[in-house]
């Protein structure tokens, strides 16, 4: 049983449109035995039949779990590391000053996937962050599976070789079995839930920074709107919003503005930006 | 330069290094590593350094570069199968500036010379 | 009762994946399949030994066709090309490799030696006073491939 042609070219079209990878002619068996195991995930009787029901109906998060499956071991501790580094240089200082009678971040990692993005922040947190400050981690993803991944805090070996400095590795992590665990007193400022960017958000204190990389790229223009719109109900007037390299507001949301912040960009709601204050990018 | 005394070990990291245009030597022990260095008139960047090795091991080279002034330049990566918190621990107090656990990925191995600044931007993916 | 399973098979097989991902397998298409059939025959193997806190070994085993497949896979050569040494270099680390990652869960104190190869069945090999305590069997590419864990029985036993 091999893939067919039409629906080898169904998948290796969306995986370039929306993870810019290029799977060459001949890697079907590739695709083939990747898919396997999502199919049986999603109850269809096999691989072909899921690319059929894909293709007669679109759904985001089916599209997901295929480009999570042909892109494994892709997630990284700081992946990309610019968004960290703006982080560090320019938001948090920013924010220092803007909040320090309350003294107190809330971040949001949007679509945490495995929660090595949500860690990340932490980590940035308790190495930035002045004594006396209180952080809070939000983490929340579409899968369930995903959720109870990032709250179990487990990695293997190949994980935690992925971008993180051996000095953070023993210094936030445990050793757990043939896993490292992430250590108590980071677990205990990071929280995940499950949650649909594309449906109305429950309720939630509102955050002063949002990762939302690599997610638009998955939903249409209509879909892009609406989670921007959902997103930015919960982004504190002056916060600041992160997304993938490959993603914008522009031309979608006009409620947005993008700022320079170090080599990268960031965005925030338009209003609140006070003149001069931030370079335009 | 490579050290470690599997050849297959040591080809592996050599392709991974040849990416990023960097041409290596090699070593099958830490001994050899030193005495190799003795003959070299030009200082590599980098080294890639098991822990487990017949005459000398890793974390004994690790400590005699850091004690040679000439060689101070050397970044210094242990590539071993030693994977516990406290070994991790004494290879970077000995000197050493990163820490990969076999088994490992070529990706990984990337990113990890990427936080010490030895992958030109684009190289990368 | 041996001292806890410090190494379940489960963890044996977590690592394999592990190596199999870096090393043997890394597009993830030819996995090692378990077949749980610890009987099946070997024709090379590498033994790294545990010392310390904790006293055993850790075994690898496969046919001469696996191992020439590894090694292959290892030096980027066709399998043809793979002389006896490679071979032996390979199966080496590969122990080496696994041994290390299973020393890491054992009690603090343990050291790990080199590895000693054997180009002859695993049943070559004797480990004095040693029992097996978990094991991996499986078939990779249709050739069969183990790894077992031996702890000494007089640590094991005086507990």
């Amino acid at each position: 049983m091999t893939l067919s042609q039409s629906d080898f070219e169904f998948v290796s079209a969306m995986v370039r449109r929306e993870a810019a990878i290029v799977l060459a002619p001949g890697k079907e068996y590739l695709v083939e035995a990747r898919l396997i195991p999502v199919a049986r995930q999603v109850g269809a009787a096999s691989v072909a039949e899921f690319l059929a029901n894909l293709q007669r109906k679109p759904n985001p998060a089916d599209q997901r779990r295929i480009i999570d499956a042909l892109t494994t071991n892709e997630t990284s501790w700081f992946r990309d590391r610019e968004p960290f580094t703006a982080l560090t240089d320019v938001v948090l200082p920013d924010l220092l000053k803007s909040r320090a009678t309350t003294r107190k971040l809330r971040i949001w990692s949007a679509a945490s996937s495995s929660g090595q993005e949500a860690y990340s922040l932490a980590i940035t947190m308790q190495e930035q962050l002045p004594a006396g400050w209180q952080y809070e981690i939000m983490g929340s993803d579409i899968s369930t599976e995903m959720v109870k991944r990032a709250e179990a805090a487990e990695y293997s070996q190949v994980e935690v070789n992925r971008g993180l400095p051996a000095s953070q590795l023993v210094q936030y992590f445990e050793r757990a079995g043939a896993h490292w665990r992430i250590a108590q007193h980071l677990r205990r400022n990071v929280s995940f839930k499950h949650m649909n960017l594309t449906t109305p958000l429950p309720a939630m204190a509102p955050f002063d920074v949002i990762f939302l990389r690599n997610v638009l790229i998955y939903f249409d223009v209509a879909t892009k709107k609406s989670v921007l719109r959902n997103v930015a109900r919960l982004l504190r007037p002056d916060g600041w919003l992160f997304l993938g390299a490959a993603e914008t507001t522009i031309g979608i949301d006009d409620n947005y503005e993008r700022v320079a912040a170090g080599r990268t960009s960031a965005y925030r709601v338009r209003s609140a930006v006070p003149a001069g204050a931030v370079r335009k990018g | 330069m490579v050290i470690d005394d599997s050849r297959a070990m040591r080809m592996i990291l050599k392709r991974i290094v040849a990416k990023l245009n960097f041409e290596a030597v090699e070593a099958g022990d830490g001994q050899e590593a030193l005495d190799l260095l003795a003959t070299m008139t030009e200082v590599p960047e980098l080294a890639l350094i098991d822990w487990n090795m017949p005459n000398m091991n890793g974390l004994e080279f690790v400590t005699k570069v850091r004690s040679e002034p000439r060689l101070r330049e050397m970044t210094l990566v242990m590539v071993t199968t030693e994977s516990e918190q406290s070994q991790i621990v004494r290879a970077l107090a000995a000197g050493a500036h990163e820490y990969v656990i076999k088994p490992f990925t070529e990706g990984a191995m990337i990113e990890k010379l990427a936080l010490l600044g030895l992958v030109p931007t684009g190289a990368n993916s | 009762m041996s001292v806890e399973t410090v190494v379940t098979q489960d963890d044996l097989a977590e690592m394999v994946e592990q190596v199999w991902a870096s090393y043997l397998d890394p597009e993830g298409v030819s996995p090692l399949l378990p077949t749980g059939d610890d009987k099946q025959p070997t024709e090379v193997h590498s033994t790294v030994s545990i010392t310390g806190t904790w006293h055993g070994h850790l075994v690898y085993a496969s046919s001469m066709l696996a191992a020439r497949r590894a090694a292959a896979a290892f030096l980027a050569m066709d399998a043809d090309e793979v002389g006896a040494e490679d071979i032996s270099d390979v199966l080496g680390e590969l122990a080496n490799i696994v041994g290390g990652n299973v020393k890491a869960m054992l009690p603090a104190g343990c050291f790990l030696s080199l590895p000693t190869v054997v180009l002859a069945p695993e049943t070559a090999s004797y480990y004095p006073a040693a029992e097996r305590i978990s094991g991996l069997w499986g078939q990779w590419e249709g050739e069969s491939i183990s790894i077992s864990m031996w702890q000494s029985v007089k640590q094991g036993e005086a507990a």
